[in-house]
């Protein structure tokens, strides 16, 4: 026999070691102090963002002329861009969302959920690159094409779903990948012609393509809400529906959608969020011009691109450099409260879910 | 949590099915009570279990056992709205005196789950776990400690050669008396089982039995089980729990072949579950 | 039109959305690679006989319908080459093989036609020391152009790059980035983990403070978080440093100024809740019966968090840190607030001690993209490197975002285990 159990056991007779004790009791509360510390830090920290702009406030340097008129414009800039960013945005996501959660095959959800994932990691600075480079150039020739597509992609969707969709009911799980060869092909064809551009474009660097690249950008976060306010309806509602004879998409609109709606908001209002303060597609892709007003073909500046532009310029106990605090906190306070919104408004319906009041 | 003295003014009553006087007592409970919350799990609870020996516990479900067994290794503090009235003896010294270092205690006072719960490391680690919190550091002390628990829970012989083999890979049976070995490894005096053997099947029951009788001659062993065939092959002594309270405890042929009270009677012919 | 068709019309309608982002997605990766890998591929160059009889001998680089757009030598500086011709004006191209090129060391490129003694002879006439390389592209193969693209593609990685920052590696961007994140998980991964542990053991009211903060905190825009680090940071406490500790160096700034220290601590706020609440998800998934276990063996609770939970819960530290890296490598507004420079004048690590230089501006892959495109004085170039320094970063973002993922789905099998 290798082992002597007698030294163990010995070891074990004299185990009662009072300064083993003591040491273990010492080291396990300064863990608990680091831990403290820690959070206190990690609290400290995030509370700073509103603390430090809101003091900033308090100091007594006048602003320059004109202040609110530019903030006022800055303001009306991030809008639009915004508002333009949710026209691609919404449709998309929840689009998909839908699709995702309602229609499609376990494994197709399976792998489109990462490449959402992929799609949202992708840096704004590539987005904007994208847009800025290669996306603009086209457009400036294209804006009529561009609105062509648009109309026209739902209304050949719909019209394939009348005609085919009753015999391809079967692929139905897997469905986008079927449309996607066709949708390539069509965008394909209608980019690569050139005949003389219909609507005129003063600069290609406009709130239609920041629209385009933005909303782009915000339709995983867009996907990710409103999938997950879809998914807490029951499947089992769903199913006594089919099985009183409803096809999928009456289930759907008669008992997920009505269920669904303020998941449905909270994703509006959270893409809105970070479509307002996106900063980087914006800066390579608008005009930065300053202007305010409805036309979409005209460049646009926002909050976050003029705080980018501006900061560094400015010294700070200057008017400059207080009225893009100003700034900085009047997006902060948006975003906060837009943010607010949508999470009550999950927290809502995970509580409807969970008392099992939902559909 | 809550501590709270008995009532110096009530008489003290000999505990129903007292021990004689010259068995040796290695764990004693007086007028024990538990509250969570609003709700009394446990009412005035009072026997001593008997050194080196094993004690059951039997009762129907919700009668207050995996309380009780809690309360005597101090887990119960762990839950937030629990109040304690009453006093634990470990070894003649009260567990819930404010000077006793509660991770020491839990040393003494070992506790096997209903379901086995390996941790994720290896088996090695898993039983050199208790050892390195008492600062066996690596080296022939801390295998020495790993052979001899294994050795006392009857596994050194499957896993000698899988000791860096993850636990989670053994079987039921053997991650059971892996947790054994893990709470063997901390040298403790008494051993407390909360129906061990209901994950395992009939076959690997019957070997779990046989290891605690053998773990009997030198622990003293506390275990629940709902199974009184169970209770009758392995106890020296049974208690009978009944929605909290403590109806009657005694040598366990005694108790299940003559009970004295009528609910002991009902609850081992089957009357109710 | 009956409702089962009106139905199907449904379907294909949000199948479609679902299919065009994939199609952008699919689209955008594509294009990226190809205009990237595109700015390192070596181009032919080429001749154009105008009608009028000249000639322009050099790479095309920009084209349309009505126009091309060519680059012939700069003798003077870089970018003072481009030509525009209509191509109603061409009469006729060519590609002849004894075309070459001469990359010199300051960026600037010539072209000409002959044998290796014209190209070392131009060499010497543009009054620079040497050159780069000299490349007859038309005259090689495949096989030939491909050498020739690793070779650029290891000068791209590996290099540093001159002023004005137009041609050369992104290797100090490179060694910026990773500076600049190793920092930053060096200050977020403990006060992460902290925080994480101190939400998983506690419930009271500061718990549940600290929790909304961060949940609330976590969707404020990079670029707001990029303010709070130059006005507290860098205009708060860099102005104060300086004052106590570097008055000697004023006005120049030491820590007054935007550099890696700040930026660090800028993005590790930034990136605060994604590892707060991967860390404390991994902490949750645990089952009970396991800490339970572990206090039954006479474990105080910080033994157990330290030696039991924390290690059972390392994937999702793992995933933590590693979607904490992706942000900070993707975050650039912030940056151009808190210390990122088109060109530093030195590496913040370099052999001079400390060998860490907080203080230091730095580079950035991701501003990189920014800079080339937009800040250039050379817009054909820059928009290629752009492309090339955006798909290093894409690539590098993508695979520690798989990374993530597989990690992920890992931790979910293992926890499956665990509880069965």
């Amino acid at each position: 026999m290798s082992v002597n159990p007698d030294t163990y056991g010995a070891f074990l007779r004299t185990k009662h070691d009072p300064a083993l004790t003591r040491r273990r009791q010492r080291r396990d509360r300064l863990g608990q102090l680091a831990v403290q510390l820690g959070t206190v830090v990690v609290l400290a920290a995030l509370l700073s963002i509103p603390l430090f702009l809101i003091a900033s406030l308090a100091a007594w340097t006048p602003l320059p002329e004109r202040a609110w008129e530019r903030l006022g414009t800055l303001f009306a800039g991030t809008l639009k861009a915004a508002t333009c960013a949710l026209l691609v945005a919404v449709p998309l996501g929840i689009g998909a969302a839908v699709f995702n959660a309602s229609f499609a095959s376990p494994r197709f959800r399976g792998w489109f959920k990462p490449c959402l994932e992929i799609l949202e990691a992708i840096p704004t600075v590539v987005l904007g690159l994208v847009a800025f480079a290669t996306v603009a150039p086209w457009l400036k020739g294209h804006v009529a094409t561009l609105l062509a597509l648009v109309v026209a992609m739902p209304a050949l969707l719909l019209a394939g779903g009348f005609a085919l969709g009753a015999r391809a009911k079967h692929a139905n799980g897997w469905l986008p990948l079927w449309i996607l060869p066709v949708m390539i092909a069509i965008v394909a064809v209608a980019a690569s012609t050139s005949r003389q551009p219909l609507i005129a474009v003063t600069t290609p660097w406009n709130t239609l393509l920041i629209g385009l690249a933005l909303g782009l950008a915000a339709v995983p976060l867009v996907f990710s809400i409103a999938e997950d306010a879809l998914m807490l309806i029951p499947a089992t509602h769903v199913r006594s529906a089919l099985a009183l004879g409803a096809t999928r998409w009456q289930a759907f609109v008669s008992i997920v959608m009505p269920a669904a709606r303020s998941g449905f908001i909270a994703a509006i209002v959270l893409g809105a969020s970070r479509c307002l303060g996106e900063t980087m597609i914006v800066l390579m892709a608008s005009g930065n011009t300053p202007l305010a007003d409805f036309n979409l073909l005209e460049g646009v500046r926002t909050l976050s691109a003029e705080l980018v532009l501006g900061l560094p310029e400015a010294a700070p106990p200057g008017g400059a450099y207080r009225l893009l605090l100003l700034a900085a906190l009047a997006l902060f306070v948006l975003t906060f409260t837009l943010n607010l919104v949508a999470a009550q408004a999950r927290a809502r319906l995970h509580r409807r879910a969970d008392r099992g009041a939902l559909a | 949590m809550l501590i709270a003295h008995p009532d110096p003014t009530l008489p003290n009553e000999p505990p129903p099915g007292a021990l004689p006087a010259d068995v040796e007592i290695a764990l004693e409970m007086r007028a024990l009570s538990v509250w969570y919350g609003a709700r009394k799990a446990l009412d005035s609870v009072s026997f001593a279990v008997p050194a080196r020996k094993i004690t059951a516990l039997i009762g129907p479900s919700a009668s207050g056992k995996s309380s009780l067994l809690r309360c005597l290794n101090r887990l119960n503090d762990e839950i937030a709205d629990c109040r304690i009235e009453g006093e634990v003896l470990v070894g003649g010294a009260n567990a819930y005196a404010k000077d006793i270092v509660v991770h020491e205690l839990r040393r003494r006072v070992g506790m096997v789950f209903q379901r086995p719960n390996p941790f994720p490391l290896s088996v090695y680690d898993n039983v050199a776990y208790g050892p390195r919190l008492l600062g066996v550091k690596r080296g022939h002390l801390l295998d020495d400690a790993v052979e001899s628990a294994l050795r006392a829970a009857s596994l050194w012989d499957e896993v000698a050669a899988r000791l860096d083999d993850s636990a989670l890979e053994l079987s039921l049976g053997q991650q059971q008396r892996l947790v054994i070995a893990r709470a063997l490894a901390v040298g403790p005096e008494i051993l407390l089982m909360d129906e061990p053997a209901s994950a395992l099947d009939p076959a690997s029951t019957l070997r779990f039995e046989e290891l605690v009788r053998e773990l009997a001659l030198r622990y003293t062993v506390l275990i629940v089980t709902h199974n009184m065939q169970q209770a009758a092959r392995v106890s020296d002594y049974t208690a009978f729990l009944h929605e909290g309270r403590l109806v009657e405890f005694g040598e366990t042929d005694a108790l299940l072949t003559n009970p004295r009270e009528r609910l002991t009677e009902d609850y081992i012919t089957g009357r109710y579950a | 039109m009956n409702v089962a068709a009106k139905g199907e019309a449904g379907t294909w309608l949000v199948a479609g959305a679902a299919a065009a982002c994939l199609a952008a997605l699919l689209a955008l990766l594509a294009w990226l690679t190809l205009a990237g890998l595109a700015a390192l591929w070596p181009s032919r160059i080429v001749e154009a006989r105008l009608d009028d009889g000249r000639n322009a001998l050099g790479e095309i680089v920009a084209s349309s319908d009505a126009a091309l757009a060519i680059r012939t030598s700069e003798r003077d500086r870089i970018g003072g080459g481009y030509v525009r011709l209509l191509r109603s004006t061409i009469a006729s191209t060519s590609e002849p093989d004894d075309a070459f090129v001469v990359a010199l060391a300051d960026g600037r490129r010539l072209y000409g036609r002959g044998d290796a003694s014209v190209a070392a002879a131009a060499q010497r006439d543009s009054g620079s020391p040497e050159a780069e390389e000299t490349v007859w592209p038309n005259a090689l193969g495949f096989f030939g152009r491909a050498g020739l693209f690793v070779r650029h593609a290891g000068r791209f990685l590996a290099t540093s790059t001159p002023a004005p920052a137009l041609v050369g590696g992104v290797l100090p961007a490179l060694i910026g980035t990773v500076t600049l994140v190793a920092l930053m998980s060096l200050i977020v991964m403990p006060l992460g983990v902290a925080a994480a542990v101190y939400l998983h053991e506690r419930r009271g009211f500061a718990a549940s403070l600290v929790r909304g903060a961060i949940a609330n905190l976590a969707g404020v825009p990079s670029i707001v978080y990029g303010v709070l680090g130059l006005g507290l940071f860098v205009h708060g406490l860099g102005a104060d440093l300086d004052r106590w500790f570097f008055a000697d160096r004023l006005p120049v700034p030491t820590f007054g100024a935007g550099g890696l220290l700040w930026a660090a601590l800028t993005l590790a706020i930034l990136t605060l809740p994604v590892v707060v609440v991967s860390v404390e998800e991994g902490l949750a998934r645990i089952p009970p019966s396991l800490r339970a276990g572990s206090l039954a063996l006479g474990a105080t609770e910080g033994e157990t968090i330290w030696r039991l939970l924390l290690p059972a819960a390392r994937p999702a530290l793992l995933t933590g840190l590693i979607l904490a890296i992706a942000r900070a490598a993707g975050a650039v507004a912030p940056l151009m607030l808190v210390g990122v420079v088109k060109l530093a004048p030195a590496l913040p690590v370099d052999a001079t001690f400390p060998y860490l230089h907080p203080s230091r501006q730095f580079m950035h892959l991701g501003f990189t993209v920014y800079d080339a495109a937009l800040a250039g004085p050379d817009a054909l170039r820059g928009v290629p490197r752009a492309f090339a320094a955006a798909l290093l970063l894409v690539a590098v973002v993508v695979a520690l975002n798989l990374f993530a993922i597989v990690l992920r789905n890992r931790l979910r099998e293992r926890y499956r285990a665990l509880e069965s």
